[in-house]
């Protein structure tokens, strides 16, 4: 087991190192950052100071490195630059300083993060809820009238994305019908959750509408297994068959699927974060690349990727504990 | 989904007009709380490093100037007692500071203080420190010693000189009448040295001013909330509070302030823009004035075939301006020269202002020895947007009539800044200029003057170099007389418009409204969002 987490982990690494290599050259080779920050006002004295400070103008091999922090820092505005002897890199856990706040891109991502890892929670929450509770009602009455409606508007909610959905909410629910806040963070935690309802129940369509499906496929299937015809010989309830056995059965698919829904989770925060207005790591994404404030570009994708590959071990090594058929690769 | 249908098909009809009105009071009166908002975030409070908009907007609540500029966009004093005494050469300015202003009591000043002329020396230094790294440096960069500061050739700025405590003279290395502009923007604020010994790294997250609103909180990203400061040395009844929101995006904020729940908008979209325009209900309280900015068609006068005068004369009078307007829903102001209609030294019924005259392009095209148009193609360099492509369109279409084939190139922002920046690059570029500061000087300096020229990255992008017309803004730089100095740019401009370095096209147009109930507000040529002088007709009544 240690040795499995320990070879996916360097695998994360290697991941997360080829994102970031791949998205540095992308955001710092093409165009000029320091025309970009200062904008079409700068005189070349200007920009010629930013660079500088920015460590701009050196290579950029150099810049590389030194954002890695496998050399010396080149980066003059940086607390650690230390007249070029001081390291101020990924290594030394310096994500850099933003251009744009004129503060280190750690800081700036620590206000925002957990404001999505809220979104996060209670789009994982309205998915589970909605997704598996349809599922499971719908398994158990295949071929019904409500089966039927449901696949259909299952099929809809995958259909739609949030960016349609979520201002027709906000616009129906929020400002005609006033029943949640239009838009907006609020100012306390129950008002943090208050106003994410609606944003998390939009980011929530796709995947609960998914996990239907899933589950639904898998209840059926489960269903008919000759251990549930025991069960249910033995004088169980019908409820206690669906819930006890057959539910946990058809858990497993999810439970991998919540890890890989982690990946959709996160980009599609970065619409419905900006269609509602809401303070997180998404509308700073989209805040950084209109700015092309390149730090807090490479600090996001950075956050993105090392989410993505954490849930991805967390799923499989979920599914691992649950279904004790699956051992995992020594 | 099911929900959703029934919601939106049995929804309530949505408020057409405003939701409250106020209480009608017939005075000025304090008290409530107004609510703003922006589509971005503020950067930082730290008014050396933070120069865009909100910026801005975040700081100019919590701080002062010594100069600041009326709704003429005319220089008048802040924290100055009064204009400055300027010396017969243009080249010393003595200024006397108002006496009482006090900065906020705040955790780095604990029961505040009196503002002093040391405090005006201290933060210029902080600004021209090259590890500030600021970007407004340069604006102050001919007060005398402050090149050879900010270079780390020198401890002290001789040019900045501490009278007593309330006087201090600044002189400069050669007479500059815009050295008045640059100390009114926010790089120049007063600042109290104690909030950065005590803040350190983190000043930029707070704010220790002399303006009419003290900083309680900032929720990065969120919100910054601000009290009215009671010792303000200009006080009136003001609202008590003011919140303002950031990273509410233009359909959010449109929402909301319908709902009433904001003050006032300055942004929208183009839908929302439509339903305000021609709501009957919100035209009282809505007003759409030109913005301090200009867009044209820059020509590298470099590069073939705009080295010859008569082929940007031509495109210059080729441009529909009018259908500009149009095509745009009337979100642009067609304009015929250099300086935009808010500002000092734009003139009226300019000989020889750009205006679509097609025979005259056509003339101009003949004058040319193109009078069927050109052979090759030009190449007309854009920035990103859906609103760059449309212009650029409306372009292709309006030089097809005389003759000019345009290719479109465009590009992400950094490479367009990067290559129309770079010499012998790019034959034709569709920009624009947002002034820095209202003079003309600031725009015809950076866009047309020789030294403004560089091989890199070059903020004259026409690469136009015209002695006459350098003479001529370097006398007006350094002119006293306020009515000769605009008699010399309004040579200026004519010169400028004969010779069409660039096709002046429009300025922008923005349309504001605000809630019945906030009274006071007037849109400023230079501050965008100025709502430091509004207050609220309390208490308000719902009317829809």
């Amino acid at each position: 087991m240690i040795a499995y987490i320990a070879r996916r982990a360097l695998w994360g690494v290697f991941v997360v190192t080829v994102v970031v290599t791949i998205v540095f050259t992308v955001v710092f080779a093409i165009g000029d950052p320091a025309a970009t920050s200062l904008g079409p006002n700068a005189s070349p004295a200007q920009i010629q100071q930013f660079r500088e400070q920015q460590g701009l103008d050196q290579s950029l091999p150099t810049q590389f490195a030194s954002y890695l922090g496998v050399i010396p820092c080149v980066r003059q505005s940086s607390r650690n630059y230390d007249d070029g002897n001081g390291y101020c890199g990924l290594l030394q856990l310096d994500f850099g300083q933003s251009f744009r706040h004129k503060e280190p891109v750690f800081d700036v991502i620590a206000a925002r993060f957990p404001r999505t890892l809220l979104l996060a929670f209670m789009t994982l929450l309205f998915e589970l809820l909605i997704g598996l509770t349809l599922g499971v009602l719908a398994a158990t009455r295949k071929g019904s009238l409500f089966d039927t409606g449901f696949m259909a508007t299952a099929f809809l909610g995958i259909s739609l994305p949030t960016y349609v959905t979520g201002p027709i909410f906000l616009l129906t629910f929020a400002f005609l019908y006033g029943w949640f806040p239009v838009g907006g963070y609020g100012i306390d935690f129950w008002d943090h959750v208050y106003h994410a309802v609606l944003p998390a129940f939009t980011l929530a369509i796709v995947g609960a509408a998914t996990y239907a499906r899933v589950m639904r496929s898998e209840m059926v299937e489960a269903l008919r297994n000759d251990y549930i015809r025991t069960a249910r010989a033995k004088g169980l309830s019908g409820g206690r068959v669906t819930l006890r056995h057959a539910f946990r059965n058809a858990l497993l698919p999810v439970v991998t699927m919540v890890g890989l829904s982690m990946a959709v989770l996160v980009s599609g925060a970065i619409i419905t974060e900006k269609v509602f207005a809401w303070p997180g790591m998404g509308s700073l994404a989209i805040e950084a690349v209109l700015a092309e404030d390149a730090p807090i570009i490479m600090g996001v994708v950075l956050i993105f990727s090392i989410i993505v590959q954490v849930a991805n071990l967390l799923a499989d090594l979920a599914v691992a504990a649950l279904d004790p058929r699956i051992r995992l690769a020594r | 989904m099911f929900l959703t249908l029934v919601g939106v098909a049995g929804c309530p009809e949505a408020p057409q007009g405003p939701r409250y009105r106020g209480a009608g009071a017939e005075t000025r009166h304090g008290g409530g709380t107004v609510v703003i908002q922006h589509e971005s975030t503020v950067d930082t409070l730290d008014p050396h490093k933070g120069w865009n908009e909100l910026a801005t907007m975040g700081v100019r609540f919590c701080m002062d100037g010594l100069l600041d500029y009326d709704h003429d966009a005319q220089l008048v004093p802040m924290l100055a007692a009064e204009m400055p005494e300027v010396s017969e050469d243009g080249k010393t300015f003595r200024f006397r500071l108002r006496e009482g202003v006090r900065f906020h009591a705040t955790e780095a000043l604990p029961g505040g203080r009196e503002l002093v002329a040391d405090d005006i020396r201290w933060s210029l230094k902080r600004l021209l420190d090259r590890d500030t790294g600021s970007a407004g440096y340069s604006f102050y960069t001919k007060i005398v010693g402050a090149e050879a500061f900010h270079a780390g050739e020198r401890e002290d700025i001789p040019g900045i000189r501490v009278i007593d405590d309330h006087t201090i003279e600044f002189e400069l290395t050669d007479p500059d009448q815009t050295f008045l502009n640059a100390l009114a923007m926010p790089f120049a604020y007063p600042q109290a040295h104690e909030h950065y010994e005590h803040h350190g790294e983190d000043a930029g997250k707070h704010c220790t001013g002399t303006g009419p609103y003290v900083l309680e909180t900032w929720e990065r990203g969120v919100q910054l909330e601000y009290r009215r400061f009671d010792d303000y040395w200009d006080a009136k009844p003001s609202p008590e509070r003011l919140i303002y929101m950031e990273n509410i995006g233009r359909r959010v904020a449109s929402l909301r302030f319908r709902n009433g729940e904001i003050a006032a908008i300055h942004r929208q979209n183009t839908a929302d823009y439509v339903f305000y325009k021609e709501s009957e209900l919100w035209t009282p309280y809505s007003v759409e004035k030109p913005m301090s900015n200009m867009w044209g068609l820059t020509m590298n006068t470099e590069l073939e075939p705009f080295t010859n005068v008569h082929i940007r004369r031509a495109v210059a009078f080729a441009i529909d301006r009018e259908g500009w307007s149009r095509a745009r829903g009337g979100r642009l102001r067609p304009l015929g020269q250099l300086i935009p209609e808010t500002l000092p030294g734009h003139v009226e019924n300019l000989d020889g202002a750009h205006h679509l005259d097609l025979d005259k392009a056509r003339e101009e095209m003949r004058l040319a020895g193109h009078p069927d148009g050109l052979d090759e193609e030009v190449t007309l360099l854009l920035g990103d947007g859906d609103v760059a492509r449309i212009y650029g369109e409306l372009i292709q279409s309006d030089l097809g009539q005389i003759g000019i084939d345009i290719k479109l190139r465009q590009l992400s922002f950094a490479a367009y800044l990067q290559e129309s920046g770079t010499r012998n690059r790019a034959q034709m570029v569709l920009s624009g200029w947002n002034m820095d500061f209202p003079d003309p000087a600031n725009f015809y300096e950076p866009l047309l003057h020789t030294n403004a020229i560089a091989d890199e990255n070059s903020q004259n992008r026409a690469f136009y170099s015209n002695p006459e017309l350098d003479a001529l803004l370097d006398e007006a730089r350094a002119e006293t007389d306020r009515t000769r100095r605009m008699a010399l740019y309004e040579r200026a401009a004519e010169i400028v418009v004969a010779d069409a370095p660039w096709a002046f096209v429009f300025s922008d147009v923005k349309l504001e409204s605000w809630q019945p109930y906030v009274r006071g507000y007037d849109p400023h040529p230079v501050w965008s969002q100025n709502y430091r002088d509004i207050w609220l007709d309390l208490p308000r009544e719902r009317i829809r």
